[in-house]
């Protein structure tokens, strides 16, 4: 009671203390504001709660050298995360060492900045042209393409590999002492000048001039006049005079005319509706049948031995498993990449050509590709600054067969 | 004549109700595009410019969330050859040690450091700091043979000598985005920046930002000595031994890794540097 005298600001007045749903909303609407703020706010959250919900991402390879993740590295471990040495001696570290955590507003997998990537087939899909051109063979990507015997050129990729090999940049700033130092120039320059002379100039008192007139302008008169005369006839259009007053029989009701529904229309109003779905329904497509049913043809020969030859369908595949020799590596290490090529496919293949575009970060080391079938080497420049690796096998692939391609690059 | 105050007063109510009921649909739908909106957040870094004080991007890098809070990130401080470090720890600086000095800082604090024994300016004190903002992720044992590289180069400190302000602010580069420069393990590229840039927004959009290292500024009183503001509270540090001449035994499994083939294991030591001007990209 007291709240609502207190609300409406007419204490003594009782007859308003008997409404109370005017402050529960105000009291709701409060409720609901602060709630909404409160959830708005954002805070630092438990980093054991989102190391331990979030999926594990596959950007963070830590043992194999394949790029593969295995699970038993994202499992959520009961012993202390290790760190450092010696922090075993006294200060806690209240942190996963790794997990599949990123920052808000940052795309997983996370953090790729750590890693090089090297294989697989990113962005454009690696094409080949007739011309035997390759297209689409960006930075990171190792790729295979081979020709069949119907004539057809295939791409494989490979898998991708993920060295951890950070490296460090730095922007630098210089500011010197200058720069805080803000000169005033002077605004304006107050020189005091004296009078050297006095001097009184004399107004004329009046002048007169006498102008003599030097042409005559004359006005003249109109010589022709012309009128604007109609026809004589008139023509007046009359336009609707307005709505017709009168409402259709199905319109008479009043949710129609003053848009207040009654109860005791409710009867008219719904055969209307069912009026106006009948005659929807009418604009409909009807389906007529006739009374005839279609005859049924019924045969009784049957084939007693049917024979065939089936040819297996042609099935060119090409595997390429690319391989590091270690997951990690710091600038100025040498890394030895292996890929092994199969024929898996049921049919002999030729012309097999392996690329691979080496990031920016990979320095081919000269001379240290070998290939254990005959090819040869060439090493083009990628778009990046760094090279290409192509090795083209001389012999066709049988079934079943393959080879081993084996080079080092040093991490820049 | 009681009955018609009291429908005047009904109205009154009524009207009341519909304007609070109004203002809570209001305050539903800002509330609800506010928090939309602060959701969306562009896909940087960092928001707030190099040029606030020490300490102050490392604490919103902290506020962000993640599991940056207590963790010590290795970092490995390089200098020029003779050029003595001291980190500041516990009121005081710590015994000198020739660099490259490797300590584990906390992520978020200002640390203080006094290099001295500068090449051909003897007698010459150099007290920059570094304010470690973000960590490596770094694979399970190898978080001490992957730290921060932060070079303060024989430039810099000539420069914060003659009373310049020189920040840098150190970064994980893109691999996607990397120059094919050969680098070194003891030497650092960089880009410069005018004074009216921002390096931290420059950085981020070459990597990932990870520490600022400020030179020059301040210096101790010498009769007094440095007060805990100018030592940023001396946070705590977490000693790590020098670079092992001998790879770790915890760094690789057996199975995972194959030493033989890698040199780096046998021969950890970084190749010899080259001069300054092949890596810096200009």
């Amino acid at each position: 009671m007291k709240r609502t005298i207190a609300f409406t600001g007419r204490a003594g007045n009782p007859s308003y203390g008997t409404d109370e749903r005017l402050p529960r909303l105000w009291r709701f609407a409060l409720v609901a504001i602060c709630t909404l703020i409160l959830c708005s706010c954002r805070g630092p959250e438990d980093a054991r709660r989102i190391a331990s919900s979030a999926s594990p991402s596959p950007a963070l390879p830590q043992q194999a050298s394949t790029g593969v993740v295995p699970a038993a590295a994202w499992e959520p471990s009961t012993q202390p995360p290790a760190g450092p040495p010696g922090w075993e001696s006294g200060v806690p570290l209240p942190y996963q060492p790794t997990g599949p955590w990123s920052p808000p507003g940052i795309a997983r997998p996370w953090p790729q900045d750590e890693y090089l990537a090297d294989g697989g087939d990113q962005g454009i899909p690696v094409a080949v042209t007739a011309g035997r051109q390759v297209r689409g063979l960006e930075m990171e990507d190792t790729v295979a393409h081979f020709d069949t015997r119907d004539g057809q050129t295939h791409v494989e990729p490979s898998n991708q590999v993920s060295l951890y090999s950070p490296r460090f940049r730095a922007v630098r700033q210089v500011v010197g002492a200058s720069e805080n130092d803000q000169r005033i120039a002077s605004s304006g320059v107050n020189l005091p000048v004296r009078l050297a002379a006095t001097g009184d100039a004399a107004i004329p008192g009046s002048t007169k001039q006498n102008l003599q007139t030097v042409r005559q302008i004359g006005q003249k008169s109109i010589t022709i006049a012309r009128s604007r005369q109609g026809d004589g006839a008139l023509s007046s259009a009359i336009g609707p005079l307005g709505f017709q007053n009168q409402f259709k029989p199905y319109e008479n009701v009043a949710v129609i005319r003053t848009g207040q529904f009654e109860a005791s229309e409710l009867a008219w109003l719904a055969r209307g509706t069912t009026a106006a779905i009948t005659w929807t329904s009418d604009q409909a497509v009807q389906i007529m049948l006739d009374r005839q049913t279609a005859s049924a043809v019924v045969g009784d020969l049957k084939v007693d031995t049917l024979y065939s030859v089936d040819e297996p369908p042609a099935h060119p595949k090409l595997r390429v498993i690319k391989v590091a020799s270690t997951p990690f590596a710091e600038v100025g290490d040498t890394v030895d990449f292996t890929i092994r090529f199969d024929n898996v496919g049921n049919q002999v293949i030729g012309n097999v050509v392996i690329l691979d575009s080496l990031s920016t970060r990979l320095e081919f080391v000269e001379k240290s590709a070998q290939c254990s079938l005959p090819a040869a080497f060439s090493t083009p420049q990628n778009e990046g600054g760094s090279v290409v690796l192509r090795c083209e096998i001389a012999q066709p692939i049988e079934p079943g067969k393959g080879g081993i391609l084996r080079f080092t690059c040093r991490v820049r | 004549m009681a009955i018609l105050p009291r429908r005047l007063a009904d109205d009154v109510m009524d009207s009341a109700k519909r304007v609070a009921g109004r203002i809570a649909i209001a305050a539903l739908v800002c509330f609800g595009a506010l928090g939309v909106a602060s959701a969306q957040q562009p896909p940087v870094h960092f928001w707030h410019p190099a040029g606030l004080p020490p300490g102050a991007i490392g604490g919103q890098q902290l506020l962000r969330g993640g599991p940056l809070p207590g963790f010590f990130q290795p970092v490995e401080i390089t200098a020029p050859p003779g050029v003595m470090i001291s980190l500041a720890e516990e009121g005081r600086f710590n015994d000198p040690q020739p660099a490259p000095l490797r300590a584990g800082l906390l992520v978020g604090q200002v640390y203080r450091l006094c290099a001295f024994n500068l090449p051909f300016q003897p007698g010459v004190e150099v007290f920059p700091t570094i304010e470690v903002i973000d960590r490596l992720y770094a694979p399970r044992g190898l978080e001490t043979r992957f730290p921060v590289h932060i070079d303060i180069p024989r430039e810099d400190l000539e420069m914060a000598a003659q009373g310049k302000f020189v920040t840098r602010v150190v970064y994980v580069e893109n691999p996607g985005a990397a120059l094919p420069t050969q680098g070194t393990a003891t030497e650092q590229s960089w880009f410069d920046v005018t004074p009216g840039m921002d390096p931290l927004a420059v950085a981020d959009t070459l990597g990932r930002p990870i520490a600022i290292v400020r030179l020059g500024g301040r210096v101790p009183d010498h009769n007094v000595g440095p007060d805990m503001s100018f030592l940023f509270g001396c946070p705590p540090v977490l000693k790590l031994p020098p670079r092992p001449a001998v790879p770790a035994p915890q760094a690789p499994p057996k199975e995972q890794a194959q030493p033989g083939n890698s040199p780096a294991e046998a021969a950890p030591t970084a190749p010899p540097a080259k001069s300054r001007s092949e890596g810096v990209p200009r």
